[in-house]
């Protein structure tokens, strides 16, 4: 009989035990799982969620997209940015916020955005919206609005309905009259957060705003002809006032600062599991080596070599945590979207960012821990048979 | 109490606190030789230490400020002193390079061309009361007086508390978790030590000891183990707060405390693993005792 067939064998022996630390096992994997999808999580979705919309250079007022601060003079600077050699089309975006009237009740508060595309190339001037259109068709008039999903919901509308927006586009305190835009369009906004998102034209934005919104926009989108890099460098040079980033230099920054915590908390946690889950499983196989002192040294005395019975207790070991290992991913799979959900409660959190993501390197490490903590767990125990005077435990076995 | 205007600033003010981002985050233009009696004349301001460190001031340096990076009404000032930023957990992994002007030379540095000495928007005002008991009446009386101006209580104004309060619940899951896997590892410990036992247990019930008595004295047991794991957790608890509270100040160059082992924490604590580790002896023993004492006793 195999090593691995001698270790079931003693497990199945004692299924209540091995149960418990295969189900002990499983639970620690979960966790360890989940950190380890938590310590990039954030950074691969966030580029997933960048990477999607297809432009790949932004450029701000501020060192992130979304800081507050607005590129002045926003449609010449596309206008001239489009003039690049290397720029495909400039997408300008102005948000504002409006409130959008019900029939009775408490008006809804959204945000608005409005885009103006430029662009000199003939295959940049197609691409219109960073939105997803659902039903209907994309808003190309200023008296057209495209909503999301919730407002849809909640509002029973459907392209071809009319939405009546107040909008805010410089502060809370304007009282603008009531816009009525007709609704071509359900989309999906890619940064939405749990605030309902609209949009539509920059001219429409403008007609809703009383013309109230100056020539300042909170972002422009590029889309290069392939060399983000160089598209960003070039942006840099034509306008040393704006910040221009690339996807890749996005999440650059985003990961000097607010996702650091994650990728901490996580190294700490995997680190704290990893100890757990050996400590734990060392006494396991420390206590049941010991149980059965007599019968290793039995099985010594029959023949059994000590590297065969080390085998033997390695094997325990590698079949405990395999089995919790195996266990462990479909567990960590669910563990991780219920803490996803918890976490995505943070305000300002796009609801289509994860905090938790598959990866295969994720799984790799996973493994690769479980396989050390493995080993290490059997490294005291096998010391333990290893030494094991024969004669001496033999005879204290019969005389206890 | 603070008060704040709402968000219905002109663009005036609005370019004043962009300004005032600009000058406090990224422009600091050293001056580093100037008369000593020039200096004295010139107003005083603080800078954070991680600046002072980044760029090498100290106390008495001459810089200059300007709010734009041409360098335009660049003004000097003295530095008065060097000052530890109040941490922010809500700007955790951004470096405070900040200087702190009293307010008049900040305005005269952002005032908009336009703007008359005077007619500045400011972002908030902050009011010590009397009775501070009263913040939420004074709030409303503000509030029904001045419109166009927002009052709150300090409490409420903080108003970042959201993700902290995520990240508490996220805490509280991750524990749980924990809890589950260390309860789970237990009981499988507990039923092998048990069984350790069980010729021990088998001639105590041939003596004559009852189960109930048996069964107590194992629960006694199992409480004094647990109590000592507790102890023994919670001093280890101690040592690693000081560790990880030492890695994350170094390493997010804050004086934020990230792990604080209360009174609260280590009593909750204790009251939930005295008691899990006592049933989790007694649960496994139970089975046990209910096998026959011969049963229990022979070889």
């Amino acid at each position: 009989m195999t090593a691995l067939g001698f270790a079931w064998r003693s497990l199945v022996r004692q299924p209540a035990r091995a149960a418990l630390g295969i189900l002990g096992v499983a639970a620690v994997g979960a966790l360890l799982f989940d950190m380890l999808m938590l310590s990039r999580g954030l950074i691969v979705s966030m580029q997933d969620l960048l990477d999607r919309g297809g432009w790949d250079v932004r450029v701000s007022a501020g060192d992130l997209p979304g800081s507050g601060l607005r590129v002045a003079h926003a449609l010449e600077t596309a206008e001239a940015i489009s003039t690049l050699p290397s720029v495909q089309a400039a997408l300008v975006i102005r948000s504002a916020s409006v409130e959008i009237d019900r029939a009775s009740g408490v008006p809804l508060r959204a945000s608005f955005q409005g885009v103006a595309t430029r662009s000199t190339n003939p295959a940049g001037s197609r691409l219109r919206a960073p939105w997803t259109i659902l039903r209907g068709r994309d808003a190309e008039a200023s008296d057209e609005i495209v909503i999301d999903q919730h407002i849809a919901s909640e509002f029973k509308l459907e392209p071809g309905g009319v939405l009546t927006i107040r909008a805010s586009c410089v502060g809370d305190l304007e009282a603008l009259p009531a816009t009525q835009l007709r609704v071509v369009g359900v989309a999906e906004f890619p940064f939405q957060t749990t605030e309902s998102t609209t949009g539509a034209t920059l001219d429409a934005l403008k007609m809703a705003c009383g013309g109230n919104v100056g020539h300042d926009a909170d972002l422009i989108l590029v889309t290069s002809k392939g060399d983000a890099d160089g598209t960003a460098a070039a942006i840099r040079a034509q306008h040393p006032d704006v910040r221009a980033a690339t996807n890749n230099e996005v999440v650059g920054r985003l990961q000097q600062t607010g996702f650091t915590y994650f990728r901490q908390i996580s190294s700490v946690l995997t680190t704290v599991t990893v100890s757990f889950a050996v400590l734990l499983i060392t006494v396991l196989l420390t206590v049941s080596v010991n149980q059965r002192l007599g019968e290793i040294a039995a099985l010594r005395a029959l023949g059994f070599s000590r590297l065969r019975v080390v085998k033997d207790v390695l094997s325990e070991s590698a079949l405990i945590v395999g089995i919790g290992g195996l266990l462990s991913l479909p567990l960590g799979l669910l563990l991780a979207s219920g803490l996803d959900r918890i976490l995505k409660g943070m305000p300002g959190i796009p609801v289509a960012l994860h905090f938790f993501v598959f990866e295969t390197a994720a799984l790799g490490v996973h493994v690769a821990l479980l396989v050390a903590t493995a080993v290490i767990a059997a490294l005291y125990p096998m010391r333990i048979v290893s030494r094991l005077p024969i004669a001496a435990t033999l005879r204290d076995e019969v005389i206890g | 109490m603070t008060l704040r205007r709402q968000r219905s600033q002109t663009p005036a003010r609005d370019r004043a606190l962009a300004i005032g981002i600009r000058l406090i985050a990224v422009l600091v233009l050293i001056w580093p030789g100037a008369a000593a009696a020039q200096d004295n004349a010139l107003p005083v301001v603080l800078i954070s230490r991680q600046l002072a460190e980044s760029e090498g001031l100290t106390v008495g340096s001459v810089i200059r400020l300007a709010t734009d990076a041409s360098g335009t009404r660049a003004r000097e000032f003295k530095i008065g002193g060097i000052y530890e930023p109040t941490p922010d957990p809500s700007r955790l992994g951004q470096v405070p390079r900040s200087v702190r002007l009293h307010l008049p030379d900040l305005l005269d540095m952002t005032r908009p061309v336009d703007i008359p000495a005077g007619a500045e928007y400011i972002a908030s005002v902050n009011v010590a009361l009397v009775n501070r008991d009263d913040a939420q009446q004074f709030a409303k009386d503000v509030n029904a007086r001045l419109p166009g101006v927002v009052a709150l209580p300090a409490g409420e104004a903080a108003g970042s508390a959201g993700p902290f309060r995520v990240l508490e619940r996220f805490h509280l899951a991750i524990a749980v978790v924990t809890i589950v896997a260390a309860t789970v590892f237990l009981l499988a410990l507990t039923i092998m030590l048990v069984d350790e036992r069980r010729e021990t247990v088998g001639v105590l019930r041939l003596i004559g000891l009852p189960v109930r008595r048996i069964l107590v004295q194992i629960l006694l047991e199992g409480l004094m183990v647990a109590g000592v794991g507790a102890v023994f957790g919670l001093v280890l608890a101690l040592l690693s707060e000081q560790i990880i509270n030492q890695f994350f100040q170094w390493r997010y160059d804050t004086a934020l405390v990230f792990v604080r082992v209360t009174r609260d924490v280590a009593l909750t604590c204790v009251s939930i693993a005295v008691p899990l580790g006592a049933s989790a002896t007694v649960v496994a023993s139970w089975a046990l005792l209910r096998r026959g004492a011969l049963r229990l006793a022979k070889r």
